[in-house]
């Protein structure tokens, strides 16, 4: 373990123990996608997890989603078991996944009525978060009218909207364009830093991890097991210059290195 | 504006050169009326059979009228029942083995050949005409919206798992809107079907009804009214369409397929 800072941790949110996740294929030998393991979320904490393709890494967050069951260990969430989704959690995927039938507005408020909460009281902040996500002009819109980019950001405001403790996000950026792609990096920092939710973000990205995170997971190649694990110290709001200091170079470097490592064996 | 004129003027000047192709051919050999009428002769029939009492029985729009009747009320019936099944053995696995023999059985069969059957059940009456046009309806309406049902993108389902959604939820809010614009294109077909159906029954037995009124012309030899019928039936099948199209339009506004036919 390298890079280990003082920064207090606060309360835990999700602590997963000994997670594994065994796929039984039609014939042949099931495949073992997570391998033990051991994990917690710190409350309000941003945690990236990078690995090489098909390392488990999605299967990890849809375990933490409550919509794949670990075949062994558990998941607690404040001290309670997690059988199944959560209202408590927000997803964003790599594909925006709006709905093209619903305005912008609508979309965004789609968890609240799919939860059965009551509308008016999410009205105002489905307003605040189109705004914090600058598509506040853009409410009545459909997602066809919208770029890449904006779509993604509405699928940000949608996993948020419902106020949960929890915001997973399964590379969310890895279909748009590098400049599109560093924009919304630094958006999400600072949406982040304006609403403060546990984040568990999965990358292909070495810089876009160190930029966004306050802790960096390895995983290895299938089965998915934890190799390593990064505190990332520098003060936040980060932006775009802090890529080309040293320090920031070294935690990147070591981080190639391990994944290069793992590529090799 | 000139662009409109530009893409009409071809489909006039196509027109006017098969009228006149038909006319020539008509002169030129010497045709009997009763083999093929002039294109005047279709005009004069049209204009009687359209211009006369509507009640009358020799009015097109009198026996118009009938055909639409059963047209409309079996695309309605069997839209509803195509839809119902579908829906049903898209969300059931017991119902889909269930019905899937009967659909697979029936698809195969040329559906026309059970209008005898109608006849003996229903008589001369409208609903032997409405059975037929239901009939007809039914499959492709069917068998798009259960593609539409079971075809929705896995994220959009998983979305809604990871938000605690039960299973109305998940038919409603993606499976449901995201068939529309196949459920639409079933329609389209299901409304050409409706009237071939109601047509082809009227053939085989019925009081009243555009194949009643030509069936009759045609024992008669009056070859133009004939035609003139079929002019009807073809405009009336382009109206039919054109609404279905219409609300297609409208309640799929986002389907970028209809925006792009919508120039036509």
């Amino acid at each position: 373990m390298a890079g280990s800072t003082d920064v207090a941790r606060s309360a835990e949110l999700l602590r997963a123990t000994g997670l594994s996740k065994e796929y039984v294929t039609q014939k042949g030998p099931s495949i073992l996608a997570v391998d033990d393991v051991t994990l917690t979320l710190g409350d309000g904490e941003f945690v990236s997890v990078v690995g090489p393709s098909g390392c488990g890494k999605t299967t990890l967050l849809k375990m933490f989603s409550g919509v794949v069951t670990p075949s062994r260990g558990e998941i607690m969430h404040r001290g309670t078991r997690v059988r199944g989704p959560r209202a408590g959690t927000g997803v964003v995927f790599q594909s925006p996944v709006l709905f093209p039938w619903l305005s912008v507005f609508d979309n965004v408020m789609l968890p609240v009525k799919i939860l059965r909460l009551a509308r008016g009281a999410y009205e105002a902040r489905a307003r605040e978060l189109l705004t914090l996500v600058g598509l506040a002009r853009f409410a009545e819109k459909y997602p066809h009218e919208l770029s890449g980019g904006m779509q993604q950001r509405v699928a940000i405001a949608r996993g948020l909207i419902h106020n949960p403790d929890l915001l997973l996000m399964d590379e969310p950026f890895a279909a748009l364009d590098a400049l599109s792609r560093e924009r919304l990096n630094l958006e999400l920092q600072r949406i982040w830093l304006d609403q403060r939710k546990t984040v568990f973000f999965i990358t292909h990205s070495i810089p876009e991890a160190v930029l966004l995170s306050d802790r960096v997971i390895v995983m290895s190649r299938r089965p998915g097991r934890l190799i390593a694990e990064f505190d990332v110290p520098f003060a936040r709001p980060r932006d775009l210059d802090v890529m080309s200091t040293i320090p920031f170079g070294k935690i990147s470097a070591q981080l190639r290195h391990l994944l290069q490592q793992d590529d090799d064996a | 504006m000139r662009n409109r004129i530009a893409s009409v003027a071809p489909l006039i000047a196509s027109v006017i050169v098969g009228l006149l192709a038909w006319q020539l051919i008509v002169t030129l050999f010497h045709l009997p009326s009763y083999v093929l009428p002039s294109p005047a002769s279709v005009w004069v029939a049209l204009v009687a059979g359209l211009t006369g009492d509507p009640f009358a029985r020799g009015s097109y729009w009198y026996q118009l009228w009938y055909t639409v009747e059963a047209t409309v009320l079996g695309f309605v019936i069997g839209s509803t029942i195509g839809f119902i099944l579908a829906a049903a053995m898209a969300e059931s696995r017991l119902a889909e083995r269930f019905l899937m023999p009967y659909v697979a059985g029936l698809q195969s069969l040329p559906k026309v050949a059970i209008a005898p059957l109608f006849v003996i059940w229903f008589g001369f009456q409208l609903w032997s005409q409405v059975a037929m046009a239901a009939t007809l309806t039914l499959f492709p309406v069917l068998m798009s919206t259960l593609q539409g049902l079971t075809t929705t993108p896995h994220e959009r389902l998983e979305l809604l798992t990871t938000l605690k959604s039960s299973r109305w939820q998940q038919f409603r809010y993606a499976k449901l809107p995201g068939a529309l614009p196949l459920i639409f294109a079933g329609l389209n077909l299901g409304i050409v079907y409706a009237l071939l159906g109601a047509i082809v029954s009227e053939f085989l037995g019925a009081q009243r009804g555009m194949g009643v009124i030509m069936t009759q012309l045609q024992s008669v030899s009056d070859t133009a009214g004939v035609f003139a019928g079929l002019v009807v039936l073809a405009v009336t099948g382009y109206v039919m369409i054109a609404i279905v199209r219409f609300a297609h339009r409208r309640i799929v506004f986002w389907d970028r397929d209809t925006r792009l036919t919508s120039v036509e």
